[in-house]
């Protein structure tokens, strides 16, 4: 058995590649999870470049919630200002990256500023699109993920557009290459870079997928359903990487999420 | 360069009215918290402030919620994986906070043409995206050799830049502890700049990550940064973290502030009679 954070781990983890050079963003464990995960299995290879702590790391450390950064400052091989890192590092380096869309629409682009209402007085602000707007023009390596599949993020359109899909405008880089949801896999192969289911999670149907997405939903001719967690996945993730269940903050919400948080705390002060 | 060292008290009048201060550190890590509360007990506390940092988080939110800041400046406000920053979520909610969006990139570039005393610097960011829609005064350019549209991020000017340092010596001269952030950027940037330090020596031996050259007035503040972190001296406490956002969700956010300066003043009453037993 496993839970529907491992599996989103697990793929994220198969999207990497040995030697590649991969950027963690804020408040995303599941991502840093899957990371990791890639690093103790196929990835020994694998560079870290992250942006609490501004550094590059080639070592492993697992998951902490009050002590995020030291996994990141501990094991640092070498520090960046922010200022260089978004100037010319990461258009020089363009590491591989995912990010966690508020609102995605069919052909990849996404929302992280406001949801309803107007940008002066919205029903929902969003923290803000942080490096989104920037990369996402240029990179050849963007990827998606959203640990809780719904209408409300996959949306016929948005109300404001801080990531850059598959447009015809666009002169450099590409949209966004993958997305995983808690639902099934994705690419951006459809017509004119549409989303398009590749496989469903084991139980969850094609049809529950479009249900729960706000726009017609392509399907690749060969679809399959995703290979779960091998049990040398499920170990090194629960006993590993991270033995505190901190990637399960991105798949709750209200009274649970806290729950869960102050439980989290409660086990890092005691350890 | 002289001695900069001086009481938190004497610092506070140097925020104004209509100012744009800038905050040292990322989000929930090495914010300069001690001050914020410090600022917010000032009578009577600064109005209408443009809020400049990277990231912005609890000690941002702080000082959204005292009503001390009409514009915000920043490319995240939240408080990662604690959730929203409850006082600027209900602000803007209700209509009533400004905010002049930015990127990463915006900041990076606006502080990079300020810093070099140019107009603007030029970059691929924000291309195709609806930034431009709540930021008209960001103009494109073209690239006069290649022909390419580019943005041109205009510099952004600070008044006053305030850093939370793990240790600094008299003369403003400091090692950061982790996180560069923008820190070393905006100490360059900002008309004034107001250390809060871990640690203050006599004099630190280099290297060391921000000079004294631009600092105005470097406080001797231990636990400045609580509840956020201050690496290696102390982790983030998200027990208190959770406490500031409850108390947000109660109304009761003034009474948190006021709370949390008495327990500080008390801690630091203690202290002083420690070092003087």
């Amino acid at each position: 058995m496993y839970t529907i954070d491992e599996l989103i781990c697990v793929c994220i983890s198969r999207q990497i590649e040995d030697g590649e050079l991969v950027a963690q963003g804020m408040s995303t464990p599941l991502v840093a999870a899957g990371y990791l995960l890639a690093k103790l299995t196929h990835a020994p290879n694998l560079t870290f470049i992250s942006a609490i702590g501004q550094t590059f790391c080639q070592e492993f450390a697992p998951l902490g919630l009050t002590t995020v950064e030291n996994l990141w400052l501990s094991n640092g091989l070498f520090t960046i200002n922010f200022i260089t890192g978004v100037c010319d590092f990461l258009p020089r380096y363009q590491p591989k990256e995912f990010f966690r869309p508020g609102q995605v629409d069919p052909v990849g682009n996404f929302n992280n500023v406001f949801m309803g209402g107007t940008f002066d007085k919205p029903r929902l602000r969003l923290p803000g699109s942080a490096g989104i707007a920037d990369v996402t023009v240029f990179e050849e390596n963007v990827c998606l993920y959203v640990p809780r599949h719904g209408r409300h993020t996959f949306v016929p359109q948005l109300d404001f557009r801080s990531g850059v899909g598959h447009v015809p405008e666009r002169t450099r880089g590409c949209g966004p290459r993958y997305l995983v949801s808690d639902l099934g896999q994705f690419d951006f192969g459809g017509e004119n870079g549409r989303l398009r289911l590749t496989t469903h999670h084991p139980n969850i149907t094609p049809q529950r997928i479009q249900a729960k997405t706000g726009f017609p939903l392509e399907i690749a001719p060969n679809l399959r359903e995703t290979e779960p967690p091998s049990p040398e996945e499920l170990h090194l993730l629960r006993e590993k990487i991270d033995p505190l269940g901190i990637r399960t903050l991105e798949t709750l919400s209200g009274a649970h999420r806290k729950a869960k948080l102050r439980e989290i705390l409660q086990q890092e002060a005691a350890a | 360069m002289h001695d900069k060292l001086v009481d938190l008290t004497a610092v506070l009048p140097l925020i104004q009215n209509n100012q744009t201060i800038a905050l040292g550190g990322l989000t929930i890590y090495r914010r300069p918290v001690a001050f914020v509360r410090a600022l917010l007990q000032r009578q009577p506390r600064p109005q209408n402030l443009t809020l400049l940092t990277f990231t912005a988080g609890l000690a941002s939110d702080m000082l959204v919620g005292g009503g001390c800041v009409s514009h915000t400046r920043t490319c995240y406000f939240g408080l990662e994986s604690f959730g929203l920053a409850p006082m600027f979520t209900k602000m803007v909610e209700d209509g009533r906070l400004t905010i002049i969006e930015e990127s990463e990139a915006s900041i990076a570039c606006g502080l990079r043409a300020a810093v070099g005393q140019l107009g603007f610097m030029p970059s691929r960011a924000w291309q195709g995206t609806d930034l431009f829609k709540v930021r008209p005064d960001v103009k494109t350019i073209t690239d006069p050799y290649t022909g390419e549209t580019l943005t041109a991020f205009p510099a952004i000017q600070v008044d006053v830049a305030i850093i939370h340092v793990l240790k600094a010596d008299r003369f403003g001269n400091a090692i950061l502890g982790g996180n560069p952030t923008i820190d070393e950027m905006l100490s360059n940037v900002a008309k004034t700049v107001i250390l809060t330090a871990e640690e203050v020596v006599d004099k630190l031996e280099g290297p060391v990550e921000l000079t004294g050259l631009a600092v105005t007035a470097v406080c001797h503040i231990p636990h400045g940064a609580w509840p956020t972190s201050c690496y290696p001296a102390y982790p983030l406490d998200g027990e208190e973290i959770l406490r500031y956002i409850d108390a947000c969700h109660d109304g009761e956010f003034e009474a948190y502030i006021q709370q949390e300066f008495n327990a500080e003043a008390q801690r630091r009453r203690e202290n002083e009679r420690k070092k003087s037993a």
